[in-house]
């Protein structure tokens, strides 16, 4: 494409398709009027052009797959993954009012409660999560909360019975933290040490805690010619809180420190759910020496309502089924509905919304 | 009705409901703060069971970090129940919130979005009061996942049945954002790999250069671009595929021949060009000339206040500002550079075309820029250029007018050209999307070279060696001032106070201490090769307010920490992590022990000093 070619390509786009274009790419993108937007797009392009067209005609072909629906469709069975995917973007106040009668108030907040203590029996993918770990690197997408520390304890025990040297690293020092007191918890003070930029407790100790850029650093040096017998034992380098392979400061270090992870070493990534898990799992297949299995589900082990509490204290669900509706952004609760319009009404300067 | 709930009613109407305990999310640290004030004369008292366990509770941490022992909100932890925890609390505050919530104690906790990552704890609801969130300065949608990320912290596996995310509206609030954001499928996430100083110095230490694609190649980043790759490639096929009726004809390469005969035979026809041919540079560069743009002329630069075409020829002119204040209308062919830099410039709609203001300013910046400024790349679309003379007059030459295949090359011409245009984009783009990595390390290395830290074959030079130890951000930054020696001489104070302006990114403002007059100097310097640099790494803010912060607590061993956050209206938290990644830094400087004794010994002497007080609590 020449430059006046996607010059008109981008002017015939609406001004939101662009906004998403610059996100990322160019700061302030919101204050920009039209004209001014595709300048500044204009002018990064120059950076990396291809990648760049590219992802313009992935928008361009997002939006034409994604014009509302013919009504007919509505009703069928739960969408697939792949069409929900696709109708992703919402309509709010569009979408026609289906004719399921909504949930009340009361049987939204029915059911609230402790549970009866149960004895600790380990999900099926956790257990699937340890035994892949035999033949492979791992990487774990599930939801907050699913209890992805229980597979990072145990995988760190098998390393550590087989005399093997386990590293732990988490985005942020006071995470480092808190791990470091859990860990110590579980597995007793001797076992367990931690590293940051300037102090070391327990270096020596077979499970290290540390935030990422630590463990870059030292195979940094390593791969420098110091000798590091930590490094040599190593056995497996758990890698929580993965999404953070995509800040945007500091998501080089993760790949980073993937790349020059050595080789002997197991690795096991942890994430909250991300939409592309299976890519960082052929990611790392394609450059380690061993394959890397995908552990992934998307379904809350305690089940997630919605409401919606208006400021004069009036609850309501926020969605037509006692459940997040998934796929359906548009099933709004018809109480809900009529309260936050009002809301806008009235604290909105008119004509600022749609 | 008041904008939004008030949160001495939000927790009664939670409590009431039976959701407590709930994690609050509020847009700001200052709506936290404000919504523990709601509770000072609060009577909704705990009962004396709960505030005993509370107590008990915060006994145990206070015992391992003593110096949250007179915080300001214990009280009202106790009595109400409730607490808040955000980036501006210490990080032993936040310990012992977390540590409240997980033994049950609290119903309630006020938190900033900003760190939902950071808030490692669960509750049975979140209350969700914003759909999005400041991001380097800019208010950005939350996106799926971030929504995810937030709701994620609602229902405690073993300890509740259910949990519940409720939105509460604030001002500005898009409840769409939030629907799609429940119901959505988390978006893809994507590389963002970038090649650091450090990083190519590290890599060079340890591989010979020809393996540096190869590991390259390793990168997240290239396995992305190689899917983007590989859509291209099908689409190539497909082009392929599409291209095969047009094969070699009596000449092997009939679009090219075709296409240079037709546009001679035009040019022939008419015998002067109709319209006014401007050069194809200047056409490309024409839409880059917008207000506020710094370009380069013969002899100056100038500021582009506006652009427009000559009455007559209709020829592109622009009016430019240039140095001193002159103001010309001038053809934008004299325009010999375009920068990559833009101006402030409030449009106006007539002579000077901006306002008096602006103008002013301007031409302030202008006197202001560096030296160096980086070019904008122009495409230049080469598509219509004209056909030299000499070509013209070989029209005879052409084999085409006798051609038995003329015919149909006439009428596939178009096809088959267009075809090709867009067969050579996508092998454009490809080879790109291949080799756009090892070009911008190419980068690296050629900037390195010219600093002095790689040899000519890339090898790492003497201050290549201990260049590599510092692998902080603004490291060409820190390497050139040591190699200035700009820290000689220098205490620890100043040290560790130009480390910490280096370090801290935050630009929100404040009342700080004043500083020294040699800090005042030291950090003039800095500021001086940082722009002088400001080509091959961004400059850091380096705010003297902060500086002076670190200076004083370096200075004066017997200042305690009640009395340094006295000094300024930054809040502990922030002073604390300030403080902290100046310990980082300064802690790079310090590996240099070999080949700078002088400098790692002052650094390590800061480093003592610094951790003191809460400083040293944590490990
Ligand atoms: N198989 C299990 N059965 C019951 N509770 C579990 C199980 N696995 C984890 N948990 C509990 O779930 C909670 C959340 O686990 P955690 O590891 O913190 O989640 P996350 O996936 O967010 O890291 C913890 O309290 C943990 O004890």
């Amino acid at each position: 494409m020449t430059t006046d070619e996607l010059e008109k390509l981008l002017a015939q786009q609406p001004i939101a398709l662009l906004h998403r274009l610059a996100r990322g790419r160019v700061h302030r993108h919101f204050r920009a009027g039209k004209r001014r937007l595709i300048e500044l797009l204009l002018r990064h392009s120059a950076e990396n052009r291809a990648g760049f067209e590219s992802d313009l005609q992935a928008l361009i072909g997002e939006r034409k797959s994604q014009r509302p629906e013919p009504p007919q469709l509505r009703h069928q069975a739960p969408l697939s993954p792949r069409t929900d995917h696709q109708s992703r973007r919402p309509h709010p106040h569009h979408e026609p009012d289906s004719h399921e009668p909504s949930v009340s108030l009361a049987e939204w907040l029915a059911g609230i409660g402790v549970p009866t203590p149960q004895p600790f029996v380990p999900d099926p993918w956790q257990d699937d999560a340890l035994d892949k770990l035999e033949t492979g690197d791992v990487i774990v997408s599930v939801p907050t909360g699913s209890g992805k520390t229980y597979v990072a304890v145990e995988a760190a025990r098998r390393a550590m019975e087989d005399n093997r040297t386990v590293i732990y690293t988490s985005p942020l020092k006071a995470l480092s933290n808190t791990k470091y007191t859990e860990f110590s918890r579980i597995f007793g003070a001797d076992l367990v040490g931690i590293l940051t930029g300037d102090r070391r407790d327990n270096g020596q100790a077979p499970l290290l805690i540390m935030t990422t850029e630590i463990l870059r650093n030292l195979l940094y040096d390593a791969a420098g010619g110091e000798i590091d017998l930590r490094l040599d034992t190593l056995g497996l380098v758990i890698m929580d809180e993965s999404q953070y392979l995509a800040d945007p400061e500091r998501g080089v270090v993760w790949e980073e420190t993937i790349i020059f992870c050595p080789s002997q070493a197991r690795l096991l990534l942890l994430s909250a759910s991300i939409g592309n898990p299976h890519d960082i799992a052929d990611w790392l297949t394609s450059i380690r020496p061993v394959p890397c299995h995908l552990i992934k589900h998307s379904k809350r082990t305690v089940p997630l309502r919605a409401g919606y509490l208006h400021p004069d204290g009036k609850l309501t669900p926020l969605f037509r089924t006692i459940g997040i509706p998934h796929g359906h952004p548009g099933h709004w609760h018809p109480e809900a509905k009529r309260l936050f319009a009002r809301y806008e009404d009235e604290t909105m300067p008119s004509g600022r919304r749609r | 009705m008041p904008p939004s709930i008030h949160p001495v009613d939000l927790i009664s109407a939670l409590r009431q409901k039976h959701l407590t305990p709930a994690i609050v999310f509020l847009t700001s640290r200052r709506a936290c703060d404000e919504a523990m004030q709601a509770f000072d004369h609060n009577e909704a008292l705990l009962p004396p069971a709960r505030q005993e366990a509370i107590a008990a509770v915060l006994d145990d941490v206070i015992a391992q970090y003593p110096s949250i022992a007179e915080h300001p909100l214990i009280p009202t932890v106790q009595r109400i129940g409730v607490a808040a925890h955000h980036a501006g609390h210490l990080p032993s505050w936040k310990i012992a919130v977390e540590e409240l919530m997980r033994h049950g104690c609290l119903d309630a906790v006020f938190a900033t979005t900003t760190l939902a990552a950071g808030v490692d704890f669960p509750a049975r609801t979140v209350i969700i009061t914003q759909s999005s969130i400041r991001k380097a300065r800019d208010f950005t949608d939350l996106t799926i996942g971030e929504v995810q990320q937030i709701a994620g912290r609602a229902g405690r596996r073993g300890k509740d049945l259910v949990g519940f995310a409720i939105v509460t509206p604030s001002p500005y609030i898009d409840l769409a954002v939030l629907t799609k954001g429940f119901t959505g499928h988390p978006e893809a996430i994507n590389s963002q790999f970038v090649i650091t100083y450090p990083m190519v110095l590290n890599l060079l230490k340890a591989h010979p250069l020809d393996q540096m694609q190869s590991i390259l190649a390793k990168s997240f980043a290239q396995f992305q671009l190689n899917q983007r790759a590989e859509v291209l490639e099908r689409k190539l096929d497909d082009v392929h595929r599409q291209m095969e009726p047009y094969g070699p004809r009596v000449c092997t390469d009939w679009i090219s021949q075709w296409h240079m005969f037709d546009q001679v035979r035009r040019q022939r026809s008419h015998r002067a060009p109709a319209k006014n041919h401007e050069p194809p540079e200047v056409a490309a560069r024409f839409r880059f000339l917008t207000p506020g743009r710094v370009t380069g002329l013969s002899k100056a630069r100038g500021v582009v206040l506006r652009q427009y075409r000559s009455k007559g020829q209709k020829s592109p002119m622009v009016t430019l500002l240039r140095p001193g204040g002159a103001i010309t209308e001038c053809p934008a062919a004299i325009v010999t550079d375009v920068f990559d830099r833009m101006l402030e410039c409030k449009e106006a709609p007539s002579y000077p075309w901006c306002t008096p203001e602006s103008l002013e300013s301007l031409l302030q910046d202008l006197e202001d820029l560096p030296t160096r400024l980086p070019t904008l790349p122009i495409l230049v679309s080469k598509d219509d250029e004209p056909i030299p003379d000499a070509v013209v007059q070989t029209l005879g030459d052409f084999s085409c007018p006798t051609c038995p295949s003329r015919s149909a090359c006439q009428k596939d011409y178009l096809n088959a050209s267009k075809l090709r245009q867009e067969q050579q984009r996508h092998m454009k783009s490809i080879q790109a999307l291949r080799t756009s990595l090892w070009h911008r390390f190419q980068e690296r290395i050629e900037a390195l070279q010219k600093f002095g830290y790689l040899t000519a074959t890339a090898q790492l030079t003497e201050a290549g060696e201990w260049a590599r130890l510092i692998r902080i951000d603004h490291s060409l930054l820190i390497t050139e001032l040591i190699r200035s020696e700009a820290f000689t001489g220098a205490d620890p104070s100043l040290l560790a106070a130009v480390m910490s302006s280096i370090a801290h990114d935050d630009d929100r403002p404040g009342l700080f201490p004043r500083i020294s007059a040699g800090l005042g100097s030291l950090l003039g310097q800095v500021r001086k090769l940082a722009e002088s640099l400001a080509p091959y790494e961004e400059p850091p803010l380096l705010r003297a307010d902060i500086a002076a912060v670190t200076e004083r607590w370096i200075a004066d061993p017997q200042l305690t920490w009640i009395g340094l956050c006295k000094m300024t209206t930054m809040a502990e938290g922030d002073i604390y992590r300030l403080l902290a990644r100046t310990l980082e830094f300064l802690s790079q400087l310090h590996t240099l022990k070999d080949t700078h004794p002088a400098l790692a010994d002052c650094a390590s002497q800061a480093m003592a000093v610094l951790r003191r007080g809460v400083l040293e609590e944590l490990p």
